[in-house]
């Protein structure tokens, strides 16, 4: 195997294990700093490109420079959210990268020299961030930015599951594959039957993912076979997702 | 000049007409699909692309439906596809029914479609293997050296065009542009299911009205996916009433 599939398999390895969510996106950051060569890692999820929290981190001065990021109101991971493309930033100090005065000093004061945030996106639509601190500057050598862009698709998970506290709450973890859930994620149909929902629903990309993939791990199916019978019209989901969860959770077989 | 030099000469000036302008990579690449099968004479072509951590998606393909879209897709697990970019050499099957146990889950589907053989052809920049263009013939037959040339210069004018697409984005990075491709394909099926679920029309119908209204309205294919999949409830609604006016030309 070639050093970037076996980078995917030990970053999904790492990242498997109890608990999804917030504990996955810890263990996400942490496998981060371990494998790839940075000193720190936060994962946040943003919405609407404002509203942000940070879900997961390799260590408490991450999270700190990621929540420092939202309370000032600016920051690598905000513009990386909002260009949708990753913001590589190889010295904080450099004048040419003085766009974020607040956050760099901040960063600076923390022994932090370079930050590099990778938008964690569900086909295309970023729905958070990837940050990787550095004490030291320079540029991220080509292996290191593709870990972190395997990373960063991987976070899409634990993003994903933290949108959902019902699912949170009714998935155990004895169950998990982290292969098939990250397939579920690269499959095709699943994207298609997404669209479906958004038309049935009227529900956000995310959301539309997160009921699928709820009704998935309900069902003990994978999500594969729940958006084949979305688009077969074999299955609607119910269209209202404040109802008690145990029967909104069945969906209507015909 | 005979019929296909004739073609051929045609397919380059228009592919080069377009990968000067402001180009949407997967339209660009679908058209090149498209072109590939008429003039090579198969019934099917498709451009798998890997991401970052060197796992083959789809990219695009000339046609739209599910079942067709598999027979690429599985080719991210097993099949001449994936064995053509490990090796960065072309694989030929010209009888894939003889030759069904080298890859048995995959010979399993595309048979059962009724392709009978494959051809997979490398991309690559310079030397890193970026993907694989398969080509999918409903009788046995190989493909004569002439043909093999041909299908190989369009490779070549893929990976440029996705080439060209990463250094685009900001951070300028063939990696980030694998990336960002991948994504957009998941973004176009996500359109594609708010479209033929909105209007009551088949996936591949879908998709020749996104394309054509895209056309029209000369807006990048991703730009009116982004706009189906996450505009306001009203804006999507006013989109989609335009989608269902999108005149056939034919």
């Amino acid at each position: 195997m070639d050093s970037r599939g076996a980078m995917r398999l030990e970053l999904t390895a790492a990242m498997a294990g109890p608990g999804r969510g917030r504990e996955a996106a810890d263990r996400l950051c942490g496998a981060c700093v371990s494998l790839l060569d940075v000193d720190g890692a936060a994962l946040s999820v943003i919405y609407d490109g404002a509203i942000s929290r940070s879900l997961g981190s390799s260590s408490s001065v991450s999270r700190e420079l990621d929540e420092l990021q939202f309370t000032l109101g600016e920051g690598p991971c905000l513009d990386a959210v909002r260009s949708a493309a990753p913001v590589l930033i190889p010295d904080l100090n450099d004048p040419a990268m003085q766009r974020w005065p607040g956050f760099a000093r901040a960063a600076t004061q923390r022994g932090v020299r370079a930050v590099f945030a990778l938008p964690v996106a569900v086909a295309s639509l970023p729905i958070g961030a990837l940050d990787l601190y550095r004490t030291r500057t320079g540029d991220l050598a080509d292996s290191v930015l593709a870990g972190g862009l395997i990373a960063a698709e991987l976070a899409a998970l634990p993003l994903l599951d933290l949108m959902d506290l019902d699912l949170q709450a009714a998935v155990s973890d004895q169950d998990s594959d982290a292969w098939e859930q990250l397939s579920s994620l690269t499959r095709l149909e699943v994207y298609q039957a997404a669209g479906i929902l958004i038309a049935q629903l009227g529900v956000t990309p995310s959301e539309a993912l997160v009921r699928l993939r709820a009704h998935a791990f309900a069902h003990n199916r994978t999500a594969s076979e729940v958006a084949l019978d979305i688009i077969e019209h074999r299955l609607r989901l119910p269209d209202d997702s404040t109802d008690d969860p145990t029967p909104a959770e069945d969906g209507d077989y015909r | 000049m005979n019929g296909r030099e004739h073609d051929v000469v045609r397919t380059f000036i228009d592919l080069s007409d377009r990968l000067v302008e402001d180009f949407d990579v997967v339209e660009v690449t679908t058209h090149l699909t498209e072109e590939c099968a008429q003039l090579l004479g198969v019934a099917a072509a498709g451009l798998l692309l890997a991401d970052v951590g060197g796992v083959l998606h789809l990219l695009a393909a000339t046609s739209q439906q599910l079942r067709t879209l598999e027979v690429f897709q599985l080719q991210g697990e097993e099949g001449p596809c994936l064995d053509c970019f490990r090796s960065g050499r072309p694989v030929s099957v010209a009888d894939l029914d003889a030759e069904r146990d080298r890859w048995p889950r995959f010979s399993a589907i595309a048979l059962e479609e009724g392709y009978a053989s494959v051809h997979a052809i490398p991309m690559r920049l310079r030397d890193e293997a970026l993907g694989t263009l398969g080509l999918f013939g409903t009788s046995p037959g190989a493909l004569d050296e002439e043909e093999l040339a041909i299908a190989q210069a369009l490779a070549h004018v893929a990976s440029l065009a996705i080439v060209q697409q990463s250094q685009a984005l900001s951070a300028g990075h063939v990696l980030t542009g694998l990336q960002a491709a991948v994504a957009s394909r998941r973004l176009l099926e996500m359109a594609k299911g708010v479209v033929a679920e909105s209007l009551g029309i088949g996936m591949d119908e879908a998709f020749t009205r996104l394309r054509r209204y895209a056309r029209l309205r000369d807006q990048r294919l991703g730009e009116v996916s982004y706009r189906v999949v996450s505009g306001m409830p009203v804006q999507r609604a006013a989109l989609l009433a335009e989608l269902a006016d999108v005149a056939d030309p034919s």
